[in-house]
């Protein structure tokens, strides 16, 4: 949910029960002194007919609209101040009935007993709150055209240096080495959010960049020791050795073979890392994959493997030559070293996409997992285990998508040539 | 022939130097361009092992000095940067073969004498070793004036052995030699264990002599004392 969207149904919230207390409130308040306005007035009205009476006028013509004397025994003891509150016709023609407030008091003048009472209509409790909900409908209804027009704008206004900010941070790549910058602000959160992150981008790149240069210098620098110790293996093979001697010699060679071999793929995927293969022109993928089949074919067949091809002859792409060897080789020689003894391959190319089919075993771990560095089905086996990390490395290089499913017996690695970004 | 390598690391350069004075070159050995350059004048090299990062320059100003003044001598350049850049690019300034770090000594040998036999006065395409004939242009093979009917690899393998002769050529090496970089991923050696057998097969068939013989269960040897 959207911060503004988040803001405003609190506020909506709290508006809305705000409201209901006030109405509440307010529908006491106006009943009250109502109830107390009208008392008044009409204790006023019998008050002021009892003084007329004294004055000596009749009491018929006292009594009028809404107000009744009546004459009482003397000796009858006085009637206190009474508030009734009923209901009554208020129109006897149209018979509605109303709230109806009545005053009455009995007073002893010039030796006669009189009683005196006033009533009125007043608004009946339903008719306040109706139109108490009425008002306070309106007033919401104001304040959320008021917020629904308001907060997209205020939220613009407010959360524009958030919202760069936040672009400018998705748009933040570790491999590009390109330092953020933020806009400045003048919101004291937004400033320091800012501040904290061009500070934790910066620590990021500085450590990427050493940490790379690292690994880079390390793999270089083995480099020459691992030829030396290759080269002084071959002439001591050279020298009078015996068996035993001969066999360690082996041993020592093919782990020093395997230490290059890591270590020339982990210089390689630096390089990709660091974009080193530029695309000058449109690779025929066609042809450069039925060529690599061939170079392939001896070593196929020796395993007894049969090969089946689907291939689309007008496949062309964007895609560095030496990458599209090192790509299509590991694929290849992946499926004929896993592949079982009389397997099958099954290499199939069209435009939108390449897919190497091959026999062999059930991987014993997710296949996903395997695109990862050193990841390997058989952690003894002789593969570097650097084989797949530098197929996805080159297919996400080039905005290609790379899959590996074990499906009925078979692997199948399928690689969706997408659109250049 | 006579080699001078140019390589500043000088543990591999003696290797290299150890190895090929086997094969009864003369090797000299230089740390630098400036140093190299010096022994280019002073002397006449058929070959040129030549490494591209050196500490005072790149091994490709040389080699652009030696192209200029027009030196008769091979170069061979050995990098550590297995960048297809690199090699086009010393390819384009003449170089005549690139060999990427780290490589087996006897393939370093093998590449010397491919340049050599093709480079030399006359230009002589074929190799013979008593009974064996190569031709390296034609890829034929014959034993006793018999043709083998040989495959390309079994060509290739043949001509290492005859040029490594008396070596102890691992299956590693051997196989980095027929199949490149592909070994890398397919470290399965009965790939040369069945070409080696084929090729035995056919040179017996020819009744040639069964110079090829395993050694310690490690490689094979082209032995030209057996039999």
């Amino acid at each position: 949910m959207k911060l503004i969207n988040r803001l405003t149904l609190w506020y909506l919230a709290i508006t809305t029960f705000v409201l209901l207390a006030s109405g509440l409130i307010v529908f006491y308040r106006v009943q009250a002194e109502i109830e107390n306005e009208v008392k008044t007035r009409l204790k006023r009205d019998i008050d002021h007919a009892a003084q007329l009476i004294t004055d000596g006028l009749s009491i018929d013509s006292v009594r009028g609209n809404q107000l009744d004397v009546q004459e009482l025994d003397f000796n009858a003891s006085l009637i206190p101040l009474q508030v009734t509150d009923s209901m009554g016709f208020y129109s006897l023609y149209r018979r509605a009935l109303d709230r109806k407030f009545t005053v009455a008091s009995s007073y002893k003048i010039q030796g006669k007993h009189y009683y005196i009472s006033a009533y009125n209509f007043i608004a009946e409790p339903d008719e306040i709150l109706e139109g108490i909900i009425a008002s306070l409908a309106v007033t919401l209804l104001i304040l959320l055209l008021f917020v629904a027009v308001t907060s997209r704008q205020m939220s613009k206004q407010i959360l524009s240096n958030f919202n760069r900010t936040l672009k400018t941070i998705q748009g933040f790549n570790l491999k590009q080495n390109n330092r953020i910058k933020l806009a400045n602000t003048r919101t004291y959160e937004f400033k320091e959010l800012n501040q904290f992150l061009e500070k934790m981008t910066n620590k990021a790149l500085d450590d990427y960049r050493s940490l790379k240069e690292f690994s880079e210098n390390a793999s270089h620098e083995l480099q020459t020791p691992l030829a030396i110790i290759r080269g002084k293996l071959e002439l001591l093979l050279e020298t009078r050795i015996d068996e035993k001697q001969a066999s360690l010699i082996e041993g020592i060679q093919n782990a020093v073979q395997k230490l290059s071999a890591v270590n020339q793929s982990l210089i390689l995927l630096t390089k990709l890392e660091n974009q080193e293969y530029p695309v000058k022109e449109k690779l025929n993928f066609s042809r450069f994959v039925k060529d690599e089949i061939e170079s392939f074919r001896e070593l196929i067949e020796m395993k007894s493997l049969s090969l089946t091809t689907n291939l689309d002859p007008e496949v062309y792409l964007d895609l560095n030559p030496v990458l599209a060897d090192i790509l299509f080789t590991n694929l290849l020689s992946n499926a004929i070293r896993h592949n079982s003894m009389n397997g099958s391959i099954d290499v199939s190319m069209s435009s939108s996409g390449l897919s190497v089919k091959n026999t062999g075993d059930a991987p014993k771990v997710d296949t996903h997992e395997l695109f990862k560095r050193f990841k390997k089905d058989k952690q003894s086996s002789e593969s570097t285990g650097l084989g797949l990390a530098i197929v996805k490395q080159i297919c996400d290089l080039n905005n290609f998508k790379v899959e590996y499913e074990y499906v009925r017996g078979n692997h199948e690695l399928n690689i969706h040539f997408l659109p250049k970004k | 022939m006579k080699v001078l390598i140019v390589e500043d690391n000088i543990d591999l350069a003696r290797n290299i130097q150890e190895f090929l004075q086997h094969e009864g070159y003369v090797c000299e050995l230089s740390a630098s361009c400036n140093e190299a350059q010096e022994k280019l004048i002073s002397f006449q090299y058929d070959c040129v092992v030549l490494d591209l990062m050196l500490p005072d320059g790149s091994g490709l100003t040389l080699l652009e000095n030696i192209k200029a003044q027009k030196l008769k001598c091979n170069v061979l350049i050995t990098s550590a940067k297995n960048s297809l850049d690199d090699k086009i690019d010393g390819l384009d300034k003449g170089a005549d073969d690139y060999l990427t770090k780290p490589f087996h000594l006897s393939e370093l040998n093998a590449r010397l004498k491919a340049i050599y036999r093709r480079n030399a006065l006359g230009g002589d395409n074929s190799v013979r070793f008593n009974e064996i004939v190569l031709n390296t242009d034609s890829l034929e093979a014959s034993v006793n004036d018999t043709h083998l009917d040989l495959t390309k690899k079994e060509f290739d393998l043949l001509l290492y052995f005859l040029i490594n002769k008396n070596r102890i050529l691992t299956r590693q090496s051997l196989a980095e030699h027929l199949w490149g970089d592909y070994t890398d991923n397919l470290a399965n050696f009965d790939f040369v264990y069945q070409h080696v057998k084929n090729l035995r097969k056919k040179i017996a068939a020819a009744h040639g002599r069964d110079y090829i013989g395993t050694v310690y269960g490690i490689g094979y040897k082209f032995d030209t004392s057996l039999s």
